[in-house]
């Protein structure tokens, strides 16, 4: 597969200048950036840099103060997580989105189970753990029951739920914030296999992390942030790490 | 987990099933049995067909409210306006049957009515304002109070229509028994809201906004719609436990003590937790029946009903107190 030709075509998401003030604190300021289909990119950025509150504005969890934000061409207004949800991006955020006191299968299903009789709404229990059996085991996730809560989960299957969850609703755009914080080893690899494969279905990933490691195996492009805005844009193949701590820490390399 | 050497294989299957949601209404339940048990040696009155059903017949009201305030407790929710609208539904029931010629599916309707309406204006300052709903229903306890003794003229509101005076002083018979109505008002309400939470969408809706209201606005859940339905069926649920009140007193009585508290302290020890996201119908039916069973077994044995109130707090203490320390195991 080759990345080489990623900054040609429409990109799958665009902002123009976005802004966030939290009244007088400027947390994002004029940021410019493309996503496109099939990319993983990361953002790095000191604490406090602006990541997260860059990402809930594409998430739609918060509203920008200024600039603006355009998929596949068009101007799009997020008032609600529920309307970037029916644009195509799907958000796990640093704290994992998920009803612990509900089981795997209902989690996945979550605001979309499958019902018969539209005046009841009767749930397909069945047929809704038979589906979440099938995801978890295309995607490789390793949880032996669906109808184990969520509670009672490590932190890696957790993050597993949420990304057949995401799977599920067949995001074009996946954001994950700090994904790798709470997992082990084995599970953070995981992880790292299943974004791939999302990459692989053509989606675009954006993924905040602080791992480099991580960040340099699996991104074609890296953007980091300073004080909220965004310094630089870095393939990753051509940067080295050195380089990205430099940017991050210093503001040039 | 530090399991001590002497635990079994059989105690420790016993706990892992208290830690689940069936498992508190089994507790409940071999509780009930057993005082069941100790009030039938204690006293040959007790274990009796007559006495079971006087006993259905007492805890009905607080069953029917209990069994719609669980979906909302469920969810996060609390509703202390339940004893007021119970108060405001009998009164407007009466009245609409003494001045209006809508008869008894009138007086009904207009007592649901008012419920809902209550509810749904619970509803829209919890969920939308984001006031507290301990405050926000116990204001609207002291209005609705305020209201519905100004309504009144402060006077009870006698009922003669005998159709009316049947929903709560009528008989089912069943061979030898004779199932008072309001029991049965209570178990088709558990029937009927047991089926909601446990087959239909709405239903798991309710579990997952007490478990994350987050995650559910996320998922793209209307959780304010959620919430403003529930406090709405809530109240629903104590205007027709006020009807039925009103049918077993023969009228609607304005300044009836509250009960709320007895309604919300059977849903918690049904295993409802007030945090929200857990509990069972058959927990709430269980709990009920217990109190009913404490309290009646304890006239027969004739204990105060000073004492008997101090007993229903204590079993509430023991009960949560139990529940806390089950996850130390
Ligand atoms: N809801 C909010 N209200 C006010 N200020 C906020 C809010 N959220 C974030 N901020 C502030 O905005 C700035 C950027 O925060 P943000 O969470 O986006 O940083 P971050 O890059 O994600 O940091 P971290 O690496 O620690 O997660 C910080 O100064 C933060 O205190
Ligand atoms: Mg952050």
């Amino acid at each position: 597969m080759t990345h080489m030709d990623i900054g040609a075509g429409v990109p799958f998401i665009d902002t123009r200048d976005l802004g966030k003030r939290y009244g007088g604190l400027h947390a994002v300021r004029d940021v410019s950036l493309s996503i496109y289909a099939g990319e993983v990119m990361a953002i790095v950025g000191d604490n406090g840099a602006g990541k997260s509150t860059f990402i809930k504005m594409l998430a739609g969890d918060h509203a920008p103060t200024s600039g603006e934000i355009i998929v596949d061409g068009r101007k799009v207004e997020f008032k609600h997580p529920r309307d970037a949800k029916a644009a195509g991006i799907a958000t796990i955020y640093q704290d994992l989105a998920l009803c612990e006191n509900l089981n795997v299968t209902d989690n996945i299903f979550l605001g979309n189970e499958l019902t018969k009789n539209p005046l009841l709404r009767l749930l397909q229990s069945r047929k809704m753990h038979d589906e979440a059996r099938a995801l978890l085991d295309e995607l490789g996730i390793g949880i032996p029951s669906t109808r184990e809560l969520v509670v009672n989960m490590s932190g890696g299957q957790r993050q597993a739920t949420t990304l057949a969850r995401v799977a599920k609703a067949g995001a074009r755009l996946l954001i994950l914030d700090e994904p790798s914080a709470a997992l082990g080893v084995r599970e953070t690899r995981a992880l790292l296999d299943l974004i791939l494969r999302f990459r692989g279905q053509g989606k675009a990933i954006l993924i905040i992390s602080h791992e480099m490691r991580d960040v340099f195996e699996i991104t074609d492009r890296i953007a980091v942030f300073k004080r909220g805005a965004l310094i630089a844009v870095r393939r990753t193949k051509e940067t080295t790490p050195d380089e990205i701590v430099s940017l991050i820490i210093k503001g040039n390399s | 987990m530090n399991q001590p050497v002497t635990q079994t294989p059989a105690l420790t299957g016993l706990v892992r099933l208290l830690r689940t949601r069936e498992g508190v209404v089994v507790l409940l339940l071999v509780t009930l049995l057993l005082l069941i048990g100790i009030f039938s040696a204690a006293s040959p009155y007790f274990f009796d067909v007559r006495n079971g059903m006087n006993i259905g017949r007492a805890v009905s009201i607080i069953g029917i409210a209990s069994a719609f305030t669980t979906l909302l407790m469920i969810a996060g929710g609390l509703d202390l306006s339940i004893g007021a609208v119970m108060n405001a539904a009998g009164v407007v029931a009466a009245m609409v049957l003494a001045q209006t010629n809508f008869g008894v599916p009138g007086a009904i309707a207009a007592a649901v009515l008012v419920g809902a309406a209550v509810g749904w204006i619970n509803g829209v300052f919890i969920a939308k304002i984001g006031i507290n709903p301990l405050i926000m229903t116990i204001a609207m306890q002291f209005i609705l109070k305020g209201v519905t003794l100004g309504f009144s003229a402060s006077a009870s509101k006698v009922i003669v229509d005998p159709a009316f005076l049947a929903i709560g002083q009528g008989y089912l018979h069943l061979g030898v028994a004779a199932v008072p109505m309001p029991l049965l008002w209570m178990l088709l309400s558990m029937l009927a809201l047991w089926f909601v939470l446990r087959f239909t969408q709405f239903g798991k809706w309710i579990y997952a906004v007490g478990g994350q209201p987050s995650a559910c606005r996320r998922a793209g859940i209307d959780v304010d719609r959620v919430i403003i339905r529930l406090y709405t069926l809530s109240a629903v649920g104590a205007a027709l436990a006020g009807v039925v009140l009103a049918g077993i007193q023969g009228a609607g009585i304005p300044y009836g003590a509250g009960n709320e508290l007895s309604v919300i302290a059977a849903v918690i020890l049904g295993g409802v937790s007030l945090s929200g996201g857990v509990g069972l119908m058959e927990g709430t039916l269980v709990a009920v029946l217990l109190v009913g069973v404490l309290k009646n077994g304890m006239t027969l044995l004739g204990i105060s009903s000073v004492f008997q109130m101090v007993a229903e707090g204590l079993v509430l203490v023991v009960a949560l107190t139990l529940d806390r320390l089950k996850g130390r195991l």
